[in-house]
């Protein structure tokens, strides 16, 4: 879990775990976005990746909240750059998912993201370049995996 | 940066203007704020949130709802944004269609409403 940052020094991933309440959602966005930050992605990406990560925590809080079940686990958010694609992942051990889905972002529905995050669905599709929405015998395990585009390699504007 | 609200009257206008963060932690205190200006009469809203920092699916959410609650008593509301990464989520979500964007606060005052 260990790749060369922008300095080309080893950058590590990480790992967290936050109590499934909104009031944590931002302190995993702000993690995964300095790791983001550390292999040199442009800020509107990083933007892009805060984002993804909230929507994926959200989903995950939001059943927590719904379910008012104070002794829900926490969810596991876990990232890692790997050939310039960083790889998002939240983990709900208390979670379930209608089906899995695996691939284009647009093979998700509103099954997947429950109806009321259904704002959620074009964020998360317009966003990451694949998606994954799996049950696992750990719980419920949301991947998003976005493509560090490094700002030196960005292709010029036209 | 938590969120901050603050609530300005200006020619005729209510202005809720929205610093920080809108997200699933933040938002019920936006909509809370909508509600209580609904409430309170002011069914022609601006939200500025040319100083918004981070805005997700619970901060669009609200401001949909925001949206229905005064066009159900006659009035409207538009909303000032001027980043990329928050015009972004309009156009993802294709929210852009639906709300009264506009680039500046002057130019979301431009008509003249009444019942402000």
């Amino acid at each position: 879990m260990t790749g060369p940052g922008a300095d080309g020094g080893p950058v590590p991933g990480l790992e967290l775990e936050v109590p499934p309440k909104p009031a944590f959602v931002r302190t995993a966005r702000h993690a995964v976005a300095a790791l983001a930050r550390l292999h040199g992605a442009p800020e509107d990406l990083i933007e892009d990746i805060k984002l993804a990560v909230s929507e994926a925590c959200n989903t995950a809080v939001m059943r927590a909240e719904g379910a008012n079940d104070s002794s829900r686990k926490p969810l596991t958010v876990t990232a890692w750059v790997d050939d310039r694609r960083i790889q998002i992942d939240v983990l709900d051990p208390s979670g379930t998912v209608a089906r899995d889905v695996t691939g284009s972002p647009t093979d998700i529905d509103t099954e997947d993201l429950p109806f009321d995050r259904i704002l959620a669905l074009p964020i998360v599709r317009g966003l990451v370049d694949d998606v994954s929405i799996t049950q696992e015998p750990r719980g419920a395990r949301m991947r998003m995996v976005v493509t560090l585009a490094p700002s030196s390699e960005a292709a010029p504007s036209s | 940066m938590d969120l901050e609200l603050e609530t300005t009257k200006r020619d005729g206008q209510t202005v809720l203007t929205v610093r920080g963060e809108i997200d699933v932690y933040t938002a019920p205190r936006l909509r809370q704020a909508i509600v209580d200006l609904v409430d309170a009469g002011s069914v022609n809203l601006v939200v500025d949130m040319e100083k918004v920092d981070f805005l997700d699916s619970t901060g669009l959410g609200v401001l949909v709802e925001g949206l229905k609650r005064v066009r159900t008593r006659g009035g409207d509301l538009s909303i000032v944004v001027t980043q990329d990464k928050i015009i972004k989520i309009f156009e993802i979500t294709g929210l852009n269609k639906a709300f009264s964007l506009h680039t500046s606060l002057d130019d979301a005052l431009g008509e003249p409403v009444s019942g402000g």
